[in-house]
Parts: structure tokens; C-alpha cells; sequence
């Protein structure tokens, strides 16, 4: 079967660009220039990912994002400029899977869309329970962390922490969705535990811990686990 | 307090003062003659009359002085001069003395007055001229219209007993009154400033008020008015201070408004001057990897087919370079004007390490020999700032040290006191002693070894630093090289780290 993309862009450019280069890739590409557009797309040819650019000139996407997120399985991927932090965790706060910085290259879109399908439906399927990459083993159901070959004892927090991570290997989880689902919903605000912990988590299992393999951050949005 | 007794009749109890003095003075005379009535002729009692009216006269007003006259003539005449004990004058000369004594007490109380009225005239200059000078000593220091407008009122407040009241027009020409003065003094203050000159008592304009209008003026401008009420229309020196007050505060008024538009116009002119310089330099800075691209993409457009593998691939790279500093420059020109209007700078508690661990993954994309080594101890405090500034702070610098060195980069991270210290360490050409300060202007970048810079790069890291309380400098190493250091501040006060 063929994947569907729908690419939300209003520079003309940059979506033929999208476009070509997203057909070579197999996928059947439908676009759209606006917000409007992308929303009667959705719902009369629902794609698998939407490619939805901000700062579109008729809205902030966010409703699309909530649209979306009522058809089980379609992705939704972010595209922003640096500097709309905050729009960009908005949106992913709203549900949208992941986001891309502009610039990007397109080997950088295409393993976001891979990463974007493989967790795409995870309500229906059963959750990851097991993350194994290049040297890091957690196994979740067993409540084991192995790196590098050796077992890693990690604090209740610590292992709730990279659990959450891991249940979206690959995928950005922005600070708000960490605390509250790690902390509980009154600790939003509290980003500096999350500071400590990952600081904490990576000490024990990153072999450089200023350089992580594993801990990503994704800087004034949240952090990720390398894709497995 | 200099405050003078507005012109009128003395006071009651200066009245009975007066009194006393005279009836004591007259008494002592009389009790002087009669104690040397046996030794002395009539002459020489008359003489100590004479003594006690001049003294009289010339402490006393004119008013004291004549009755003092008549009633020592009256006490002479009555004791001395016979038939003694009687009111009666007999001999012709005895009511001559009388008349001579009573010329003598006004000629002496009219000179006595005018002498102290001199006096009196020339302490009260002296008074006003130091006050005056005083005035203008703090009018000279003072930055504001509203000390202006204190001063001039404290002044005439000083000078004149009468309520003052010092109203200054703003800058669209209302006069600025408290509500409750509106009506008593609007009309008055607004057709002293249409005339441009003083009005009220002794002026010839107005003359049946009670109170002196004057403008703040000083040659076409005028900055506000004055009322002070209660004047007489013959206390011309009076109006006089009162007029050289306003002056003075008109003249003060002038000389800010002067150099407030000065300044605006040097600063409208300085930021003309910087736009065009950082326009034309930004210009400058894009066209550069622009000409890059264009050269490479249209190469490729028109002779693909006869260009050797190699050759494109090559070509392809440029693009892609050139596209990657022009998105940084982009960045960093963004960064600058945001930075220009602080205030939108996200703060969040933030951990060195990571944001160090992020700038790392984007840096050795373009660092592929691995050349930067990374040195962060463990366990750093937290700090307050902007991940994302700080983040592009140490990529600039990092992407510097790769640019202008061909060895090995060192970024040191250390705690020393309340600050964190990050160092980037590079075996570069160095900078010159002289470039030190030029290379965090915007766009002053030393051409260095024949590389482009990110002509803002370090002047955004700058500005970063110190959005953050912190600083950027750059010191020579040596053995060759620089060091640039950031230093940030750690905020004593870290977050509770007990979660729930």
C-alpha cells in the first residue's frame, strides 16, 4: 500500500521541492497552501502523515493538529523556523508527533516520517516494552537497564523517566508531556527535576555524558531517546 | 527666610512697643533734668529733650518721633519752664525752643527713617542677588523641566510671602495646573504667556489685580508661568526679583529643551549611521554564499551532463555549505535585533551539560576529524538562562574555533565561585592586541586568515553573555592561539531538587 503525505506549505518552493522529492520516496503526496485546505483534505482523503508547516497565513495549525489526532494513525510532523519554540511545543503539546527545524535536509525529513509511521497507531498496538541500541538495553516489562553489557540501577524516577522516553523511542516528548507524566500534572512547571534527572540518568548511563548517544535534548522543546 | 514684610501699617504689638520706648526715653529725660534741675540753666535741660526726641526719632517712625517732639515739649514745659508746674508759655523764646524742638524731631525722624529704609533697601538686594545667584547654581544642575518647575516655585515662595504658583506648558502647549488651581489661574498664566510680559499691579497691564502674572521666558520660548499673589503696585524691586526669578527658570527651561532635541537628533543620526553601516555590511555578508550557490546551482543546470562525477559532487557540497552559513548568518542577524529589544528572552533553570551535549551533535556534523574535545565536570549547578541563545552562543563559538584553526579545540566548562566558566581553546593564528575589542562589534571582523566570518557571530555571542549577567572575552594563549571564555553567573539560590 501506498503512504500518503500531506504537505501543508504556503512558499511555493519549498512544497514542489517537498513534493518531488517525498514521490521519488514512494509516497503519494497531496498539498495544500493553507490551513483550510489541509482540513477538508483530512477529512475526505485522510493521509498517514501530515508535513504542516507554521505560521501559515489563515491560522496557527493547532486545530488541524486536534482534527488529526481524532483520525487513529495519522502523524503530524512540525515544520518550523528556530526561534517559534513556542508555537512548536504548543503543537506538540496539542499531539503532534515530532518537528522539523528549517533548514533541514531531506534525509533528516525522511527518518523523522519513518520514525513518525512506526509509532503511528501505538493505541491499537501493543506498546514498545523493549529498547535495544548500540551498546543500551532496557527492558521495561523486566524493569532492566543494561549498558554497554552492564546492569545500571536506576531510582524509581529515573527509571519512570527513561521508561516514557522509550515508549517514543526516536520521537521528541516536549518537558510538559515528561512532567506530567513522570511527576504528575501539578509539576508542568518544573523543569529543572527534569534538568537534575536526565543529568542524573545520563551520568549512569551515558559513557560521556556531555556527549549523549542515547539522552538527546532537544533544546527549549523537550528530549528524545536515539531511534533504536 | 527672606520674607518681606509687605508694604502696610506696623504691627499692634510693634505699636505698643514704640510706645513703651517713648514714654521710657521721655521719662529718663525728665527724671535726668529734674535730678540736675539745681545745677543745670533751662538751656541744658532742654538739651537732654532735645537728646531723648533724636533718639527717639531715629529708632522710631515718623509717627513715634512727633509725638515724642510734642510730648517732650509738652514735660518741658510743664516742669522746667515758668511758671513751672503750669501749661502756660510765657516768654516768647520758651515757645520758640518748643517749635525748634518739634523741627528737630521731624528732620531727625525723616532722615532716621530714610537711613534705615536704606538700609533696610540694601540688605534686601543683597538677599535677592544671593538668592538669585543661588537660583541659578541649581538651575544649572538640574535635568528635568519638573526641577525647573520645583526650583522656581521654592524660590518665589521664599521671596514673597504671598501663595506662588509655578505652572510649565507641556509639550503640546497646555498648561500643566493642578485641577484646583484651574480656575483661579488658567486665564491669567495663558495671557502673560500670549503677551509675553509681566501683568498685574505696577505693570500697566491688568493693574486691578492683586497677584503678578509672569511668563518663564527666555528669548522666543516660553516654558510656562508664574503667579504671585498679593503684591503691591509700588514693590517694583519686588517685581523686579520676581521677574529675574522667571527669567532665570524660562532661560533653564530653554536649555533642556535645547539639548533635549540635540540629543534627539544625535541619536536619530548615530542610528541612521549604524543602520546604513550594518546594512550595507549584511549585504555584504549574504551576497557572498549567495554568489556561491548561484555559481554552483547554475553550473550544474547547464553543463551536468559534461562535468565528471567528482566534479558535481563537489558543486553539490558548496551549495550545501554556503546554504548552511547563510542560515546561520541568517540566525545570528535575527538573533542580534531581538537581542537589541531584550525582554523576550525565555528563562528557564538549565543544565551547562546538555545544553554543551546539544551544541555538540549539531557541531560535529561539520567537525567530522572530531577536532573538538569537550571537558564537563560532573554535577554542575543549574543556571538561569535562555537554552537556545546560549546554545547558538556556543555553537558561534565553536564554528569560529574550527574555521580559524586547523588543531585541536578544546571547550573547557568550570565552576569558580558563583559563575560557570566556559572556554573554547584554539591553536589559531590568534587575534592582534589591536582587533581585541573590534571583533565583538558587529561587522568590524579582521580578515582573518582569508576566511569568511559570520561578520556578527561574535557580536551576537556578546550580546548573549551579557543578556544573561554574564560576559564573553577572548585572552591570547600560550604557545599560540586563543582562548574566548564565557563567564555566567550562577544563581546562589538553586531550585528545590526534592521532587514529590
Amino acid at each position: 500500500m501506498t503512504l500518503r503525505v500531506l504537505v501543508v506549505e504556503d512558499d511555493q518552493a519549498i512544497r514542489s521541492m517537498l513534493q518531488s522529492t517525498l514521490a521519488v520516496e514512494g509516497f503519494e503526496v497531496q498539498t495544500a497552501v493553507s490551513v483550510s485546505e489541509a482540513r477538508a483534505l483530512l477529512r475526505h482523503a485522510p493521509p498517514d502523515v501530515v508535513l504542516l508547516d507554521l505560521g501559515l497565513p489563515d491560522g496557527d495549525g493547532s486545530e488541524l493538529v486536534r482534527d488529526a489526532r481524532q483520525q487513529t494513525g495519522i502523524a503530524v510532523l512540525v515544520v518550523t523556523a528556530r526561534h517559534q519554540e513556542s508555537e512548536k511545543v504548543k503543537l506538540l503539546d496539542a499531539g503532534a508527533d515530532d518537528y522539523l527545524t528549517k533548514p533541514f535536509s531531506v534525509g533528516e525529513l525522511l527518518a523523522r516520517i519513518r520514525v513518525a509511521l512506526r509509532h503511528r497507531g501505538t493505541a491499537l498496538s501493543p506498546a514498545v516494552t523493549v529498547y535495544e541500541s548500540d551498546g543500551l538495553h532496557v527492558d521495561l516489562a523486566a524493569r532492566r537497564v543494561e549498558a554497554r553489557g552492564l546492569p545500571v540501577h536506576l531510582t524509581p524516577t529515573e527509571f519512570e523517566l527513561l521508561a516514557r522516553l522509550v515508549r517514543s523511542a526516536g520521537k521528541v516528548v516536549t518537558h510538559r508531556q515528561l512532567l506530567a507524566d513522570v511527576w504528575g500534572p501539578e509539576f508542568v512547571d518544573h523543569t529543572h527535576y527534569l534538568r537534575l534527572y536526565m543529568g542524573q540518568l545520563r551520568a549512569k548511563i551515558e559513557q560521556k555524558p556531555d556527549e549523549p548517544r542515547y539522552l538527546l535534548t532537544e533544546t527549549g522543546v523537550g528530549y528524545r531517546i536515539a531511534a533504536a | 527666610m527672606n520674607a518681606v514684610a509687605p508694604s502696610g501699617g506696623p504691627t499692634d504689638a510693634r505699636k505698643v512697643r514704640d510706645a513703651w520706648v517713648v514714654c521710657g526715653l521721655l521719662a529718663a529725660a525728665t527724671l535726668v533734668n529734674l535730678l540736675l534741675d539745681r545745677y543745670v540753666s533751662v538751656t541744658s535741660q532742654a538739651m537732654i529733650y532735645v537728646l531723648a526726641v533724636v533718639v527717639a526719632s531715629y529708632t522710631l517712625g515718623w509717627l513715634p518721633s512727633l509725638f515724642s517732639a510734642v510730648a517732650a515739649v509738652t514735660l518741658f514745659n510743664f516742669f522746667f519752664i515758668p511758671p513751672r508746674y503750669t501749661f502756660q508759655v510765657e516768654a516768647q523764646e520758651n515757645l520758640f525752643a518748643l517749635f525748634a524742638m518739634l523741627a528737630v524731631a521731624l528732620v531727625i525722624s525723616h532722615l532716621g527713617t530714610a537711613l534705615r529704609r536704606e538700609t533696610e533697601a540694601a540688605r534686601m538686594n543683597e538677599r535677592r542677588a544671593r538668592q538669585l545667584q543661588e537660583l541659578a547654581t541649581d538651575l544649572a544642575a538640574a535635568t528635568l523641566p519638573a526641577e525647573v518647575h520645583l526650583l522656581a516655585q521654592r524660590h518665589l515662595g521664599r521671596a514673597f510671602p504671598g501663595p506662588c504658583v509655578v505652572a510649565l506648558l507641556d509639550a503640546h502647549g497646555n498648561l500643566q495646573l493642578q485641577p484646583e488651581q484651574e480656575s483661579s489661574y488658567r486665564d491669567g498664566m495663558l495671557a502673560c504667556i500670549r503677551e509675553a510680559a509681566t501683568l498685574g499691579p505696577g505693570t500697566g497691564r491688568w493693574p486691578g489685580l492683586h497677584a503678578w502674572y509672569l511668563p518663564l521666558r527666555a528669548e522666543t520660548h516660553t516654558g510656562g508661568a508664574a503667579c504671585v499673589q498679593n503684591v503691591s503696585a509700588y514693590d517694583h524691586s519686588g517685581r523686579e526679583h520676581a521677574q529675574a526669578i522667571c527669567a532665570q527658570a524660562g532661560q533653564a527651561l530653554w536649555r533642556l529643551k535645547l539639548s533635549a532635541g540635540m540629543h534627539e537628533a544625535q541619536e536619530q543620526s548615530q542610528w541612521h549611521r549604524a543602520q546604513s553601516t550594518f546594512l550595507a555590511a549584511i549585504s555584504h555578508d549574504f551576497r557572498t554564499p549567495l554568489a556561491a550557490i548561484m555559481g554552483a546551482a547554475s553550473s550544474l543546470q547547464t553543463q551536468r551532463d559534461r562535468l565528471p562525477p567528482p566534479q558535481q559532487e563537489r558543486l553539490l557540497a558548496t551549495i550545501l555549505s554556503e546554504s548552511r552559513h547563510l542560515a546561520t548568518l541568517t540566525e545570528n542577524t535575527l538573533q542580534l535585533g531581538r537581542l537589541d529589544h531584550a525582554g523576550d528572552l525565555r528563562m528557564d533553570w538549565e543544565s551547562v551539560e546538555e545544553i554543551v551535549g546539544s551544541v555538540l551533535a549539531r557541531v560535529r556534523q561539520r567537525d567530522v576529524a572530531h577536532r573538538i574535545q569537550s571537558r564537563v565536570p560532573a554535577a554542575l549547578p543549574l543556571i538561569k538562562a535562555d537554552p537556545v541563545l546560549l546554545a547558538q552562543l556556543l555553537e558561534n563559538l565553536l564554528d569560529n574555533a574550527l574555521k580559524y584553526s586547523a588543531e585541536l579545540i578544546e571547550l573547557e566548562v568550570a565552576l569558580k565561585d558563583h559563575r560557570i566558566e566556559l572556554a573554547v581553546h584554539d591553536r589559531g593564528d590568534g587575534i592582534p592586541a589591536g582587533e581585541v575589542l573590534a571583533i565583538f562589534e558587529p561587522y568590524r571582523r579582521g580578515d582573518r586568515s582569508g576566511q569568511r566570518g559570520a561578520g556578527l557571530g561574535l557580536a551576537v555571542c556578546r550580546a548573549i553573555a551579557r543578556a544573561h549577567g554574564g560576559e564573553l572575552s577572548v585572552h591570547a594563549r600560550p604557545g599560540g592561539g586563543s582562548t574566548f571564555m564565557l563567564e555566567l553567573p550562577v544563581d546562589v539560590a538553586q531550585p528545590a531538587t526534592e521532587s514529590a
